[in-house]
């Protein structure tokens, strides 16, 4: 089955402008039997077309939250949201639940964390690829089922015309997570928000997982928002990184730059404690000690001090401001003491594996 | 960064895993002989219950006075009670009752409560407050009792005493499909259907009903298991259809006073509940085992 025959025309980014997206100040607030929790907290950036944002953090830090509130996903009953979420002309903060379900599928797609459990198991893969497709456009069954093909095509999975015939229990974890894209992209969405697609995947699969991501969205031109807690995942995947700690973001540069000269030492203490294969073997990881801080109760000054080595009595009492960096405009990071670049220097080694 | 075809190569291996084949099959042999002899068995009330009149029985209803509380012989193979009406006749025409008010309940109590039971378990919030709270009150009076009550004031033709029996099912159905749903309505896939622009009713039928299914079907059998045995409870309460209409419960009653001279009255019609409930059980029994086992595998 040849592309060709996909009858969805590509968005062509030519006769667009501006940004895709805008996030400004957005306030996620859970309220909670202890009380409310934020976690989402003042966050703001853009992301042009085509561009890929690379979000990371622990876990709790938000990240999944932010991703899940862009696309106003999370449930009404116990979420508050302020600020303003600017998708193309739409604004998703507060939007009427009909106003969304046009732009979900449409226009933006999610990858789900784990292909177990976001694919339903007693319904075939066709349907569940076909269902958005006849939703959102007005193919017919034949011509949904033709498109379901060339996509599994597309997301490399072998025979796919009779794979399509198949539950989601007949495939491999890493199957599934492709037929998850695959059913994420049907309707050529402009922007893709990816949950930690390879966290539930064996690591030998995590990588063709994630170059099938961005080997789709180069040719579709489409915005991708990689969600991850792994800075290896995003190094060489992504134009920009946001590090989210506590709600907030902390750091956020172009990919180059932030390895090149990471200011917070949040984001210094995560590349740390990820594995490199440039590194002698049996090299000791060095974990970040504490955890991070009780959203309903957030520490005044910066979420980070109680964990941070280079804290000060400042850090501890006054949050500090998101600000740029002299050298680089792009360059957003909220710390008083921002490492010097000499500080970085484990971060070339990081470079090198690229 | 590597190229769509490499992925498309590596995923060649991952294929490897392979789609597992004839499902059906399996699962045939799965279920077992005891399932299919029960399923057999049903089939058979069942046909006997459509066709009775075509079969050349003899009238349920007018007996034959010479030959009362006869034992089986060949020209009555179930003996004949009091009035002389052959028992064989009265048991199959009586088998209309049962399935009639057994599956006409159930499927009322099952369209009720399953519908309110999935949107409960999907929506959550108010809804499923109220609808809980409602159930609580139902299921807090004694279903039997206020049955009775109801039967006995509005009358008790086939199709009330179904009416009312459904109804009274429909709380503890509701809470059983709820339950069902509630496992689901959580899961991811859900999350992952409403972030492809699924509408709810959408989301419901085509996505949770699904995985609900096993559970309503073998709710459902033993369900109507349960709701002909009530049938009975009713008809020794001399509550179910008037006589002189046939039907288990209604023979089981009447046999009461002949039970020294005729056991074959009490026999039969018993025979005939029991074997088609253990059937009904049995087949409910496996389904649920069987689907237990595909959850398993997912």
């Amino acid at each position: 089955m040849s592309n060709e025959q996909s009858s969805i025309a590509f968005p062509s980014t030519e006769e667009l402008s501006g940004p895709l997206l805008r996030v400004k100040d957005l306030r996620t607030t859970f309220s909670t039997p202890r009380g409310s929790l934020t976690a989402v907290d003042g966050v703001s950036f853009e992301l042009g077309r085509g561009e890929t944002l690379g979000i990371v953090g622990e876990s709790g830090s938000g990240k999944t939250v932010l991703a899940r509130s862009v696309m106003g996903l999370l449930p009404r009953s116990n979420t508050t949201q302020t600020g303003s979420i600017l998708f193309e002309e739409t604004e998703i903060v507060g939007a009427q639940e009909a106003t969304l379900r046009e732009i979900w599928g449409a226009k933006i797609a999610m990858v789900f964390q784990d292909p177990m459990t976001s694919l339903n198991p007693v319904v075939r893969i066709q349907r569940q690829i076909t269902e958005s497709l006849r939703l959102h456009t007005s193919m017919d069954r034949a011509e949904a089922k033709a498109t379901a093909i060339s996509l599994l095509s597309q997301v490399g999975i072998p025979s796919p015309a009779e794979r399509v015939r198949a539950y989601p229990f007949q495939l491999s974890g890493g199957m599934r997570q492709r037929v998850t894209i695959a059913i994420a992209l049907a309707c050529s969405p402009r922007l893709l928000l990816a949950d930690e697609p390879t966290t539930g995947l064996d690591v030998t699969v995590q990588a063709q997982i994630l170059d099938l991501l961005s080997s789709l969205q180069s040719a579709r031109q489409m915005a991708v928002i990689l969600v991850t807690h792994d800075l290896g995942v995003v190094a060489t995947r992504t134009d920009r990184i946001a590090v989210m700690y506590a709600g907030h973001i902390v750091e956020m540069a172009s990919t180059k730059r932030l390895f090149a000269s990471m200011a917070m030492p949040y984001t210094q203490a995560l590349l740390r404690s990820t594995p490199r294969i440039s590194q002698p073997s049996h090299t000791r990881l060095i974990a970040i000690d504490g955890r991070p801080p009780d959203l309903i109760n957030p520490p005044s000054g910066c979420a980070f001090a109680p964990r941070c080595t280079y804290a000060t009595d400042q850090c501890r009492s006054e949050r500090p401001p998101l600000r740029t960096a002299p050298e680089d405009p792009t360059h957003l990071f909220a710390c008083w003491n921002p490492l010097q670049t000499g500080n970085a220097g484990s971060i070339t080694t990081a470079k090198g594996e690229n | 960064m590597s190229s769509t075809t490499d992925a498309v190569s590596s995923a060649a291996t991952e294929s490897s895993v392979g789609v597992s084949r004839a499902p059906k099959k399996r699962m045939r042999k799965a279920l077992g002989t005891i399932f299919w002899i029960s399923i057999c068995w049903i089939g058979v009330v069942f046909l006997l219950a459509i066709v009775a009149s075509w079969i050349g029985l003899d009238d349920p209803n007018n007996g034959d006075f010479s030959l009362i509380n006869s034992s089986p012989s060949w020209s009555h193979p179930f003996g004949t009670d009091d009035l002389g009406r052959d028992i064989l006749s009265r048991v199959i025409y009586g088998a209309r009752v049962s399935l009639i008010v057994g599956f006409g309940a159930m499927g009322l109590g099952m369209s009720i409560g399953g519908t309110l039971g999935m949107i409960a378990a999907y929506r959550r919030g108010g809804v499923d407050t109220l609808v809980s709270a409602a159930s609580y009150v139902m299921l807090a009076f004694p279903a039997l009792v206020a049955v009775i009550a109801i039967v006995a004031f509005w009358g008790h033709d086939i199709w009330k005493i179904t009416i009312i029996v459904g109804v009274a099912s429909t709380p503890l159905v509701y809470r059983v499909i709820r339950a069902a749903t509630l496992s689901y309505a959580t899961r991811e896939f859900v999350t992952a259907a409403k972030a492809q622009g699924a509408t709810d009713t959408r989301i419901l039928s085509r996505e949770l009903l699904p995985n609900v299914l096993p559970t309503i079907i073998s709710y459902f059998l033993i369900g109507v298991a349960t709701v002909i045995i009530l049938e009975g409870a009713l008809a020794f309460l001399g509550l179910s259809v008037p006589a002189p209409t046939a039907s288990w419960g209604n023979m089981i009653n009447e046999s009461r006073t002949y039970l020294s001279d005729n056991p074959w009255l009490a026999l039969f019609p018993s025979m005939a509940m029991f074997l088609f409930l253990i059937a009904l059980n049995l087949v409910g029994d496996a389904l649920r085992q069987s689907f237990d086992a595909q959850e398993s595998k997912l």
